[in-house]
């Protein structure tokens, strides 16, 4: 391959490369449609800016081309919309510049019926403002008031709280206080509890007693048993001898 | 003499070589627009050089950009996910890595290899008295050595630059996958909504204004060495501070048009 061949070859393929590449961004940027242009008005310029999207249900279809200001001190704000969205721009769209908290500004176009006559390039809406950043402040502005409330309350109370901390203080803790006479009575309940130490170890004394007591019942109460089964003996032997016996008396020795 | 003296004469000399190298430059560009000055010399040798600075080197171009390119878009999109900036990924590529980087890095990777050889080259053709051969012969210096070096210059830096940023947009592609789970079509219709004509036609310029000046001022200082040979160390050192001078004003000034 000659170094020509080369050098033609990295030449034809890198320009073509770049000139593909800059006729598929200018041909998605809609630099080869026709654009039809449309004039907007506004009290105010304030948030407009060239180059700001217009949005139809989300979808970009056009731009803020320029700002005007006329001779009434109106805003005139030139938007343009290529050809294949100009069907959304109807008689009756409603022109809304949103603001929002956080992103781009952008101007939404509403069209309720899309079965309404296009609109005519002469006619001026005017565009409504909604500022997201403004109506949060507004938003805010009635709850800031409401907190500073709060603080203020919560201060006056724990002032109050204070007061009565050192009430009770005093009151728990003082010479007079509960505390000193909590200690006077458990000093009591101790020397009682002291006298009744006695009076426990006699009872454990009794309960001693009596349960060697209980033994010897219990010893009792098997003699008692056998004595029983032996009369239980006699009893039944003398029943045997009386069913035997014709004679009903019986002699006891 | 005293220190203001000093200043002064610093100044004058820095003022007179800046004008000698604007009207050198006018004097090129005249002559590059010239029909006259393109003769089949002038294109064999243009060819030569577009050979040496942009066919030879782009195995090595292609390399360094697909590494570096690729590294460095890695890194920024990991950047931005950290930082939580996803939504700005098309501005950062097309605004940054694209319309500055590109160029910038295109423009100091040829500087390195094309201008400092173009100045030796030319410092070493005035030791050697081979221009002043050439003059005796009736070639037109300008036409015959200045001119092709300078259309190469032009020519090498806009399309490797824009191979440079091809190379680094398809690194995009592989990276927003693997980091952002993000599809080709997504891709493309970020950098497509992020990408600004005027950026690119700004970028463009830039980069036709690096590769003119970049061979320009070290062909200028490389004609400005004297007969002897421990001139050359010096015009070459002196050249190519002055190309690195230049392209940090034509950054500067390409950052000023688009804040503009």
């Amino acid at each position: 391959m000659s170094r020509e061949y080369k050098v033609g070859l990295f030449i034809i393929c890198t320009t073509v490369i770049i000139f593909l590449a800059l006729l598929y961004l200018a041909r998605e940027k809609g630099f080869f449609t026709t654009v039809s242009t449309f004039t907007l008005s506004s009290k105010t310029g304030e948030g407009f800016t060239e180059g700001m999207p217009v949005v139809f249900s989300g979808f970009n279809i056009g731009k803020v081309h320029a700002l005007e200001l006329n001779d009434k001190g109106i805003v005139l704000i030139k938007i343009k919309i290529p050809q294949r969205h100009v069907k959304w721009i109807k008689a009756d769209s409603s022109f809304v510049l949103y603001r929002p908290l956080i992103g781009a500004a952008r101007i939404v176009v509403t069209t309720d019926n899309l079965g309404s006559p296009p609109m005519p390039e002469n006619k001026i809406p005017e565009v409504a403002i909604i500022n997201d950043i403004n109506d949060a402040i507004e938003k805010v502005q009635p709850l800031l008031e409401k907190i500073t409330q709060i603080a203020e309350n919560l201060e006056r109370l724990s002032r109050k709280v204070d007061t009565m901390a050192a009430k009770t203080d005093e009151q728990v803790f003082g010479k007079d206080g509960t505390l000193s006479n909590i200690n006077k009575i458990l000093k009591d309940v101790a020397g009682k509890l002291e006298k009744l130490n006695a009076t426990v170890d006699n009872i454990n004394k009794i309960s001693k007693e009596a349960s060697e007591g209980m033994k010897d019942f219990r010893t009792l109460r098997s003699d008692i048993d056998d004595a029983v089964k032996a009369l239980d003996d006699v009893a039944s032997k003398i029943d045997t001898i009386l069913s035997k016996k014709k004679e009903t008396e019986i002699k006891v020795p | 003499m005293t220190f203001l003296e000093n200043i002064g004469h610093l100044t004058v000399k820095l003022m007179k070589s800046f004008a000698e190298t604007i009207y050198f430059a006018g004097k090129v560009l005249y002559r590059i627009f010239q029909p006259s000055t393109y003769n089949s010399a002038t294109r064999t040798v243009l060819v030569d050089q577009i050979y040496f600075t942009s066919v030879q080197i782009l195995p090595v171009f292609i390399a360094t950009s697909v590494i570096f390119g690729s590294l460095l878009i890695g890194i920024v999109f990991q950047l931005l996910k950290d930082l939580g900036l996803t939504q700005f990924i098309g501005n950062v590529l097309m605004g940054l890595i694209v319309t500055e980087l590109s160029p910038f890095f295109t423009v100091l990777l040829i500087t390195l290899r094309s201008g400092s050889a173009i100045n030796a080259e030319m410092a070493v053709m005035k030791v050697n008295r081979e221009i002043k051969t050439l003059e005796t012969f009736h070639i037109d210096v300008v036409n015959y050595l200045l001119v092709p070096r300078v259309i190469n210059g032009i020519i090498s830096l806009v399309l490797l630059s824009t191979l440079f940023s091809i190379v680094l947009m398809s690194s995009g592609i592989l990276f927003s996958r693997i980091i952002f789970s993000m599809s080709i079509d997504v891709y493309s219709n970020i950098l497509l909504n992020s990408a600004n004509f005027s950026d690119i036609v700004i970028a463009l310029v830039k980069c036709a204004c690096f590769g003119f000046f970049i061979t320009l001022i070290p062909i200028h200082f490389g004609l400005r060495a004297s007969h002897e040979l421990t001139s050359v160390p010096i015009v070459v050192s002196r050249g190519m501070v002055s190309v690195f001078t230049a392209i940090l004003i034509i950054e500067v000034l390409s950052l000023i048009t688009k804040l503009m």
